[in-house]
């Protein structure tokens, strides 16, 4: 009998514990929403800045100012870091017309809920907010978020631009006596001589002229990102042509085959580091900062900031990377490759705006960008996450909750909602430094500043054009690389039967989708 | 001199060329698994391990020597109150989600191996058809929004607290019971309920575990229904910090750190993969002896 007791004792126990939370935290909400009957309460799912560090802590400052002066109860979920993810669940809250009032959100999922009427008119909202609009939003960004004449969303800049270049070895140039490379011919010189020359002077033969990684996006296609400086020169780069004379897919033009001839003598005469193919990205930057070869396309910070050149600042302290111009091929066409203009939209809820949250949206949004809650979404609170150098700028050097510490940056994590690529924030995010080795100057903002200044080809909207189904994806990424590898021998007859099988297999449909949706986007130019 | 005899072990059997033959490439066999299981498992470890001023590919890294091995990854971790709260709210999902699934699928599978409960063919039906037809996503959403259970943990395992696919594995285990002790149970004055808790589950200690561990195991991985209906940063479980970490794009490739300090982030990356499956690789040789037994005996019938 009092084994049969414990029993039937262990399973209420058991049930207790299982129940328990379901009431605990419902009357947590119950007694919160009945608390804050005042203030407006306001969710914001937002796209954290470091999703992996945390959210902003139950007692950051922010809430209590923003409850304070704005009379809002802010409440926060940081969005999944994986943008499919994030479709999904903001596509599960809008069938549930559970949405929250303000939400990030990409622009096919947004475009879904528009003309699901999830959405409101953001219109009003930009006369309500002059600081924020003057330095958040502009025409081109309001367009962008234009469906029939009105305005589904606030369209925030998004990461820097223009942000990579085309790097080579200033002290292997100077070591072996040879001038910046200016054509694609100058360049294939160069390639040989950092080969075969032994320019880092070590009495092997261990070096090559140009490193890459296959690093594929959509509007990167084939071989990808690191060879885009040679599709430039010969007037290839990107997946997409789109001005609006020569529109369509730039696999299937002439000028891809003198591409592919280019980098198959690279490939041929063995001045591209043979590991290209199987390279992932560290492998890669653990190449370059080894000096394995002096040539490739790298992204500003990758190369400069502190703990990513320290490696090779410790490997050579003689060594000396400077960003050149995109190398002039044949009819003298030059481009470090496409770029496009990417933005943040945050949409507000047709629920939101029904229950009149709008107004506190935009009050919310203006405070953000005004100084106090630029500085504190940005940084954090002044000498605690931070404090501002002689010229301005937030600094958290000896600050043992430092915006940058694992623990400051959970207080940051909404500065991707205030950001906007200013002057402060480039100084703040890559600030000059001396390298501990040789004792040089680095500044990834002065590397970025150069690589911005090169030659870029626009592109706007190319990564918003429709993606290949599965077949035609494959089939063009592998049949480049055969090409390269010797699987099919690459001769313009072959090349051309080649493209006449991609058009075949859906390449062509591919390829007017994507014009269709450039014209209707009004993305050619 | 004697020739060597090859016996299998306990038997008086002995092999001839051809089995010494099969079994030596049974060996091989075996020996190439081992070697594509535990690559991968080698190199996240060392990869776990590697310092920050690691230079070199992957596979120099898994021969970094221990001696240079860096614990700053695991240190990071630990130290991460985010990543200490995320594996605390995994504990509670995973023990309250495997009490209340076998709560659950102990009674219903138990009353299914009735074979004379009146109307059990229809009941089974009733079991097989949603497993079959899955309602989807939206309806599931719909669902638990309306039981208010958005933001409670419990929506990370309530949905799904009773596999058909578990239930038919017990029921087929519970049916294998000879009859004959429920009945003498019965003929003592025993309650069904009696029968159950005295008769059926002391014998089934076996199942019990198997199908507490496959609900454990997917309680822990459960990703996809924490990050639909759990919004509270203080909710999310190890599953979502660990895809945050996963999906974090090498920070240091844009700032000067990243969100765990000095650690490396692809350290970082390996660490969290390891240690997030810790508790998994502890059950299961706990587990194992029962693991095969009941996977067995519930797969005779069904």
């Amino acid at each position: 009998m009092k084994k049969h007791l414990l029993t039937i004792v262990a399973i209420i126990a058991l049930l207790a514990i299982v129940a328990l939370p379901v009431f605990a935290q419902g009357a947590t909400e119950a007694s919160a929403s009945s608390a804050s009957s005042k203030p407006v309460t306001i969710d914001l799912w937002y796209g954290a800045a470091i999703t992996e560090a945390g959210p902003p802590p139950a007692d950051w400052v922010g809430y209590q100012i923003i409850k304070d002066k704005l009379n809002i109860d802010l409440k926060l979920t940081a969005l999944p870091s994986n943008e499919s993810d994030q479709d999904v669940k903001i596509q599960a809250a809008g069938a549930a017309n559970n949405l929250p009032d303000l939400f990030m959100v990409r622009r096919d999922a947004w475009k879904r809920l528009v003309q699901q009427g999830l959405v409101a008119s953001v219109d009003d909202l930009y006369a309500e907010m002059p600081t924020r609009t003057a330095v958040q939003y502009d025409a081109d960004s309001i367009a962008f978020t234009t469906i029939n004449g009105k305005s589904y969303g606030l369209a925030s800049p998004g990461s820097i631009i223009k942000n990579e270049g085309l790097l080579i070895r200033k002290d292997w140039l100077d070591k072996l006596g040879l001038q910046v490379p200016t054509t694609t011919d100058e360049l294939f010189e160069v390639m040989k001589a950092f080969t075969f020359n032994d320019p880092d002077g070590n009495g092997k033969n261990d070096t090559y002229g140009f490193g890459a990684f296959i690093e594929l996006n959509n509007y990167e296609e084939g071989l990808g990102r690191r060879f885009q400086p040679i599709y430039g020169a010969f007037g290839v780069e990107g997946t997409w042509d789109l001005n609006a004379a020569t529109a369509g897919l730039n696999v299937r033009k002439p000028e891809m085959y003198d591409a592919m001839v280019y980098i198959k003598q690279m490939q041929d005469a063995g001045v591209i580091d043979p590991n290209w193919m199987a390279y992932k990205k560290d492998d890669f930057r653990a190449a370059w900062k080894q000096g394995k070869f002096g040539i490739m396309r790298e992204q500003n910070a990758a190369y400069a900031a502190t703990a990513n050149y320290a490696p090779f600042d410790k490997n050579f302290p003689d060594g000396e990377w400077i960003v050149i111009d995109p190398p002039k091929g044949p009819t003298g066409k030059s481009s470090v490759g496409p770029y496009t203009v990417n933005y943040r939209i945050y949409a507000v809820s047709a629920k939101a705006a029904k229950e009149g949250k709008a107004d506190a949206i935009a009050r919310l949004l203006e405070w953000m960008s005004s100084d106090e809650g630029y500085y504190l979404l940005g940084w954090g609170v002044e000498g605690v996450n931070y404090v501002k150098d002689e010229n301005g700028i937030p600094t958290d050097k000896g600050l043992a909750l430092g915006f940058s510490t694992p623990n400051g940056q959970t207080v940051t994590q909404l500065r991707n909602m205030v950001f906007y690529n200013s002057d402060v924030e480039l100084y703040a995010r890559y600030p000059k430094y001396v390298t501990a080795v040789s004792g040089k100057t680095m500044s990834a903002l002065d590397v970025l500043r150069d690589m911005q200044s090169r030659k870029w080809t626009p592109s706007i909207g190319c990564d918003t054009l429709p993606a290949p189904n599965a077949d035609v994806k494959r089939f063009y990424e592998q049949g480049v690389l055969e090409f390269l590898t010797g699987k099919r021998q690459l001769t313009k007859d072959n090349w051309t039967k080649w493209v006449a099988e991609f058009d075949k297999i859906g390449g062509k449909a591919w390829e007017d989708a994507g014009i269709a949706y450039a014209k209707e986007a009004g993305l050619l130019k | 001199m004697a020739k060597k005899q090859h016996v299998i072990k306990g038997t008086a059997v002995r092999l001839t060329g051809a089995d010494r033959s099969f079994y030596l490439l049974v060996d091989i066999f075996l020996w190439v698994m081992l070697f594509i299981i535990a690559i991968p498992m080698w190199s996240t470890i060392t990869l776990s391990f590697r310092p920050n001023d690691f230079i070199g590919t992957n596979i120099e890294g898994m021969f970094l020597m221990p001696w240079n091995w860096s614990t700053a990854a695991y240190k990071a971790l630990l130290g991460n109150n985010g990543f200490i709260m995320a594996f605390a709210n995994s504990l509670k999902i995973l023990v309250m989600g495997v009490t209340c699934s076998l709560l659950l699928t102990i009674p219903l599978a138990y009353v299914l191996s009735v074979q004379t409960l009146p109307g059990r063919k229809w009941l089974n039906i009733l079991v097989i058809v949603p497993y079959i037809f899955n309602v989807g996503m939206i309806p599931s959403y719909l669902l638990v929004t309306n039981l208010g259970l958005i933001d409670k943990l419990v929506a990370v395992f309530l949905p799904g607290a009773v596999s058909t696919y578990n239930c038919i594995i017990m029921r087929s285990f519970f049916e294998g019971i000879p009859g004959e002790l429920k009945e003498s149970a019965r003929i003592d004055g025993c309650t069904e309920i009696g029968v159950l808790v005295r008769i059926v589950l002391p014998l089934s200690k076996a199942i019990i575990l198997t199908v507490g561990l496959f609900y454990g195991v997917s309680f822990w991985n459960d990703f996809f229904h924490a990050m639909l209906y759990l919004n509270r940063n203080e909710l999310q479980p190890l599953p979502i910090l660990l895809r945050n970490i996963l999906m974090a794009s090498g920070m240091n490739e844009y700032v000067e750190v990243n969100a765990f300090g000095e650690a490396p982030i692809a350290a970082i990356k390996a660490a969290s993969v390891f240690m997030s499956a810790i508790p998994m690789i502890l059950a299961y040789p706990f587990i194992q002896k029962y693991f095969t037994k009941g996977t067995l005996l519930g797969s005779v019938k069904g």
